[in-house]
């Protein structure tokens, strides 16, 4: 798409005299006032083009001896990181340069000043106090304002050991649980207790068998037991099973 | 001259040139008109194209500035200029190329994110200006400063190249040695 729409050449020069050195396209709206002002107007158009003329020929120059240095072809763009690398820095020291230089003029100026005026009615002396005691009230409250955050920590300082130790704590009980259950698990596995338990069913099988012999004596002795209360205790006694005990 | 050079020409007296790129014909018109409404010294002439290479059968006189217009709503016009940007010489880039980004304002029509233009923006190593040109107070707002950079390059203010104008440019808006 090469289609050009519009060119548009605009001739509009701003002040009214500019273009009147040639005798007038514009009109100028005053009469013999505009004839004074015409040469002073082809003056300062003079100097102007004198001035923008030196301005150009400058930057050719500039191009022509830059343009020797495009025969090398070396990696642009770090040449170019360099050279406005050096360029900012030069641009930062001459502002901390001209920052410096305005401090000490305006150091110099208000000694001169202070100098001058009765020290203690001035609007200055005024400001500077009211700028101190802001500077101490500043000072106070990030004072104050760093003690409660010192607080603030300690309280968290400590918060964070307390949780810490109710944790050991409560891992503490967890394995004393766990170390008991394992040891009751244990003592009903051992060997001990099997063999008691063991001997005591022997020992239970035994009575019982006794008991069965001496209820069988009674019996078979055919006396009436259930008019005697002491044989009658004794059988009872014997039918206790012993295995529920 | 499929490729446009910035110095290769004797500049017009008094003369400075701009040359607007840019798919929006309309919107550029209305700018170049703000333009023209300012205040300046020199003459300006003020070319409007809808993209490069310019025709080489026209005689023209020396460009000193060339903006890229891309309208963020629309793709075309970034492709486009895209495009242009092949056929402008390498040492234009010193200084007498801006891009002008429009519609930023209506974040739901733009199609092309704000990083894509300030990413070529910075490979080209040129100013970035952001405007909505169809109210009028910020188009006024742009042509000054159109105004005032064209002057620039033109060599139109003693002691202020093109160049410096580029380093001053930057040291505000975008750090961008170290993206790259």
């Amino acid at each position: 798409m090469e289609r050009r729409p519009g060119e548009q050449a605009a001739g509009e020069p701003a002040d009214c005299g500019a273009g009147g050195g040639e005798g007038g396209d514009d009109e100028p709206p005053q009469g013999a006032g505009a004839q004074a002002a015409r040469p002073e107007a082809r003056l300062t158009l003079l100097l102007r083009l004198r001035a923008q003329t030196k301005q150009q020929l400058l930057e050719y120059k500039s191009m022509v001896d830059a343009s020797k240095y495009f025969h090398f072809q070396i990696s642009f763009y770090d040449k170019i990181e360099d050279l406005e690398k050096e360029v900012e820095e030069v641009k930062t020291a001459f502002e901390m340069k001209k920052l410096a230089l305005d401090r000490m003029q305006l150091s110099i100026a208000l000694q001169k000043n202070l100098e001058k005026i009765d020290p203690k009615t001035s609007v200055l002396m005024d400001n500077m106090k009211h700028v101190l005691k802001l500077n101490k009230l500043i000072m106070k409250s990030h004072q104050e304002s760093w003690d409660l955050e010192e607080k603030l920590l300690d309280v968290r300082k400590k918060r964070l050991e307390l949780k810490q130790s109710s944790e050991n704590k409560l891992l503490e009980i967890q394995t004393e649980k766990n170390k008991q259950k394992d040891d009751l698990a244990n003592m009903e596995n051992s060997n001990k207790i099997k063999a008691m338990q063991r001997n005591l069913k022997m020992e239970i099988q035994i009575t019982t068998v006794i008991q069965n012999v001496f209820q069988n004596l009674i019996l078979g002795s055919k006396a009436n037991w259930a008019e005697d209360p002491t044989l009658k205790e004794i059988v009872l006694q014997l039918e206790k099973n012993l295995a529920t005990i | 001259m499929s490729v446009l050079r910035p110095l290769d020409k004797q500049p017009g007296l008094n003369t400075a040139t701009i040359l607007l790129v840019g798919t929006e014909d309309a919107l550029l018109q209305q700018l170049a008109d703000a333009m023209l409404k300012e205040d300046c010294a020199s003459e300006l002439k003020i070319h409007l194209a809808r993209s490069l290479p310019l025709p080489s059968d026209v005689n023209r006189p020396r460009i000193d500035l060339i903006m890229f217009v891309v309208n963020l709503h629309s793709k075309y016009s970034l492709q486009n200029v895209e495009e242009s940007l092949r056929h402008v010489d390498a040492t234009f880039f010193l200084g007498k190329v801006g891009f002008l980004a429009m519609g930023a304002g209506q974040e739901s029509h733009c199609s092309i994110h704000r990083n894509t233009v300030t990413k070529l923006a910075n490979t080209y190593r040129s100013p970035l200006f952001f405007c909505d040109l169809e109210r009028e107070g910020f188009r006024a707002t742009v042509a000054q400063r159109l105004v005032r950079m064209l002057q620039i390059c033109a060599g139109h203010v003693p002691g202020v190249s093109a160049l410096n104008l580029l380093s001053l440019l930057r040291s505000s808006e975008n750090p961008a040695p170290e993206d790259l």
